[in-house]
């Protein structure tokens, strides 16, 4: 790549530089031996030289300041030690002299070239923790998911400088879709240049290579030949990416992984080669996280749009159901009206006519609340409510249906308040409906025997019963009674009932933690119980 | 006495056939409007004395044509509608309105709606006598503070008192629980419905001959209560 390219240009500039160093150092001191004789001491040379080896390991590297080392004990030795001129030592003290030189420069060489390479390191350390912050905070900032991803995939490509950084995205299915791309490649693609070539079974060709990385959790690499590389299964990045090192590759696959789930593949291209050195390679590990994570973000985003998208479904059958309702509520209307005018003139068929409607309506409500009891959209409000506030509005509603029947109230006005937590309209739809249904089952001479009272432990529950003298109910029925449009055999057709007012009853009573029975009457006749959860007077003013 | 005029807002033909017809039943002036603002534009042009409104409009929130006429004017309006939900009932009458009637209705039960509002709107003003107010065997003097029933002086906590004289000084209007609450509660702490209820069934139980069957403080089941003027 273009930078490797200039480190080479750089390297032979310095060997050049330090050789020459070298050479104008020889000769200067080569002509003050000569001028100055015995006044110019081993001590003199010796220093002038090691500064210059430590000069060249500090700026061109270890390698130069070993050789320059090298090379000046040879210069040292060849000019400087007599007999000069030739390699050979006359005094053995000069030989001491010559070891310490070559040792200290040695020794000095390598100390500052590590360090050099400590400084270097922590540099690029450095850039990498700026990198990744840079792609933690464009992952942050993003405000969506694919926003977020498509950050992380730009940082990605700029930060390996590749041509072209691609993360596709798996979904539950195997389906690989695209989820985030940056930049292009100049040549085309693998799978249309790649000349067809005999591979090994198992193995894939490069045009199902994504799928084949996805599945089975190997990096892959194209080389420029067209020919493929994988690493194992589960290796890490920064391994498996240096194994495409050996011969360079210009395509790199590698699978995204969450808790061991492939989520996704990364893909890198370039126009040439690509090398990635080991800070590259330590860089593209930790990426590659970044992009597996962006991806898992993805996929939950859109688990929570298709959440969105059935709450809308729901919306959308209640809308509709309450455009029904309200449009079958105008012609009845209208129907009431007119049947009300007509019986005003004397015909008796426009009262059946009336209640006819009424009966429509009826039933229009209960598949309505059928419905939303089914699909657990029936907002209930429980609060705390009296049940003679409950009695009373019920009485009220059922008087145009009893007519000149008796309702009998057992409810003692002298006892503290019977107090329970139930949702007032549909509690009172519930008793309305009980009411109804035993004024509907029993003879019309009888009359109809509502109570309430406190029950259970520390008067756990409110109960309501509403009593007649009607047949009852069959031992089979007891249960069956409470499914919706049920009706026992032998119910005459014309009740007006299409057997859904107790299914509902017990559904709304169950909804606010109560429940509807049925039993049968002492005497003869039919108790329904509609049980609610009680609150005491005490409970009240507690705090 | 001039024929009071009462105007009609409401989409649907086959309705505002119906609602002309029981109105003129009553000898009473009918004007139709089809849209929320061609009815607005109605009810500031031609002050009707009643309005009957479709909550149902294709153009404007039947809750907005309510809201917008009570900027302006205190004419008595009864709401129709299709929907059955407590809140939205409660939310029209914090909105202003004075009654509703679910469709589908009985005509005769309208008349005696329509006329119910007509009597209070024509009421208001012209009884110089408002410290006292009588329902059956009812007698409340607002000034003296005294409740009797049948002549018998009843005797009220001061939060029954003040419960019964916001609902009795709002005769033949229903009150949304949170209107109550914030009437007589507002500055108390504690839960408001479950203590409005309470004190509503206490007061029954004082006031009324049959707690079970209230003829005086009437339920709106959901929505609030209501004093009955007529007894």
């Amino acid at each position: 790549m273009r930078e490797s390219a200039g480190r080479t240009v750089g390297r032979a500039w310095d060997w050049a530089l330090w050789i020459g160093m070298l050479a104008i150092v020889t000769t200067l001191l080569f002509l003050l031996r000569d001028s100055l004789g015995s006044s110019l001491g081993a001590a003199h040379i010796v220093l002038a030289y090691l500064v210059l080896v430590l000069g060249a390991s500090a700026r061109a590297g270890r390698t130069v300041g070993m050789t320059l080392s090298v090379l000046a004990f040879g210069c040292f030795n060849f000019f400087f030690v007599r007999p000069y001129h030739t390699l050979a030592v006359a005094a053995p003290l000069d030989w001491l002299v010559l070891g310490a030189f070559l040792a200290t420069s040695l020794i000095a060489a390598q100390l500052l070239a590590r360090a050099q390479r400590e400084a270097d390191d922590a540099r690029q350390r450095a850039a990498e923790v700026d990198r990744l912050a840079l792609v933690g905070a464009e992952a942050l900032n993003a405000g969506r998911a694919d926003e977020a991803l498509r950050a992380i995939v730009d940082v990605i490509r700029s930060s390996l400088d590749v041509a072209r950084c691609v993360v596709h995205v798996r979904d539950a299915t195997g389906q690989m879709t695209l989820g985030a791309e940056s930049g292009a490649v100049a040549v085309a693609h693998d799978a249309e240049t790649a000349p067809a070539r005999a591979r090994a079974p198992g193995l894939p060709d490069a045009a199902h290579l994504l799928a084949w990385v996805a599945e089975h959790g190997r990096p892959a690499a194209v080389r420029p030949d067209g020919a493929l590389r994988f690493a194992d299964p589960g290796a890490p990045v920064e391994q498996a990416a240096s194994l495409f090192d050996v011969s360079g590759a210009k395509a790199l696959m590698l699978p995204l992984r969450v808790h061991d789930r492939v989520v996704g593949v990364l893909e890198l291209r370039h126009d040439d080669l690509m090398t990635l050195d080991t800070p590259r390679r330590r860089l593209l590990g930790a990426l590659s996280h970044y992009a597996a994570l962006g991806v898992e973000r993805m996929q939950l985003a859109s688990e929570a749009e298709h959440a969105d998208a059935l709450r809308e479904a729901d919306r959308l059958k209640d809308a509709l159901l309450m455009s029904v309702s309200h449009d079958l509520r105008t012609p009845l209307t209208t129907i009431k009206a007119l049947a009300q005018s007509i019986g005003r003139d004397g015909d008796e068929r426009a009262i059946t006519i009336e209640e006819e409607a009424d009966r429509l309506n009826h039933f229009v409500a209960d598949l309505l609340d059928l419905s939303r009891l089914a699909g657990g959209a029936l907002q209930l409000k429980p609060e705390v409510n009296a049940a003679e506030d409950l009695l009373g509005v019920a009485l009220e509603r059922i008087q145009g249906a009893a007519g000149t029947r008796t309702i009998n109230v057992s409810l003692d006005t002298q006892e503290p308040l019977l107090l329970g937590r139930f949702d007032f309209s549909h509690t009172l739809r519930v008793l309305v409906n009980l009411m109804e249904n035993a004024l509907k089952y029993s003879p019309a001479n009888t009359a109809i025997d509502v109570s309430a009272r406190r029950g259970g432990e520390h008067g756990a529950y409110l109960e309501i019963t509403v009593a007649d003298r009607g047949a009852g109910v069959a031992d089979v029925d007891r249960d069956r009674i409470f499914e919706p449009f049920y009706r026992p055999e032998g119910t005459p057709p014309d009740t007006g009932s299409a057997g859904l007012g107790l299914s509902i009853a017990r559904r709304l009573s169950e909804a606010q933690g109560g429940t509807v029975y049925y039993e049968p009457r002492e005497g003869g006749g039919s108790r329904f119980v509609m049980r609610l959860p009680g609150v005491s007077m005490h409970e009240l003013n507690a705090p | 006495m001039t024929v009071p005029t009462v105007l009609v807002i409401d989409d649907e033909p086959q309705i505002r056939r119906v609602v002309r017809n029981a109105l003129e039943d009553d000898q009473l002036h009918v004007l139709e409007a089809a849209t929320g603002r061609d009815g607005l534009d109605q009810a500031a042009a031609r002050r009707p004395q009643l309005v009957v409104l479709d909550l149902g409009l294709p153009d404007v929130a039947g809750i907005d044509v309510c809201r917008d006429i009570r900027t302006w004017s205190s004419v008595p309006v009864i709401v129709l509608s299709a929907r059955h939900s407590d809140l939205e009932k409660a939310a029209l009458l914090d909105a202003g309105a004075d009654d509703y009637i679910t469709k589908p209705f009985s005509p005769l039960e309208f008349r005696a709606r329509v006329r119910a509002q007509l009597r209070r709107a024509s009421m208001i003003g012209t009884t110089p006598d408002d410290a006292v107010i009588r329902a059956g065997p009812l007698r409340i003097d607002l000034i003296k503070r005294l409740v009797t029933r049948d002549d018998v002086a009843v005797h009220l906590t001061p939060t029954e008192w003040e419960l019964l004289r916001v609902l009795a000084s709002h005769g033949g209007r229903t009150l949304t629980h949170s209107f109550l609450f914030a009437q007589v509660w507002a500055r108390s702490h504690g839960d408001p419905q479950q203590h409005l209820r309470v004190h509503v069934a206490s007061l029954r139980r004082k006031l009324e001959q049959d707690a079970v069957r209230p003829k005086i403080l009437l339920t709106e089941p959901g929505v609030g209560y209501r004093f009955e003027v007529d007894g």
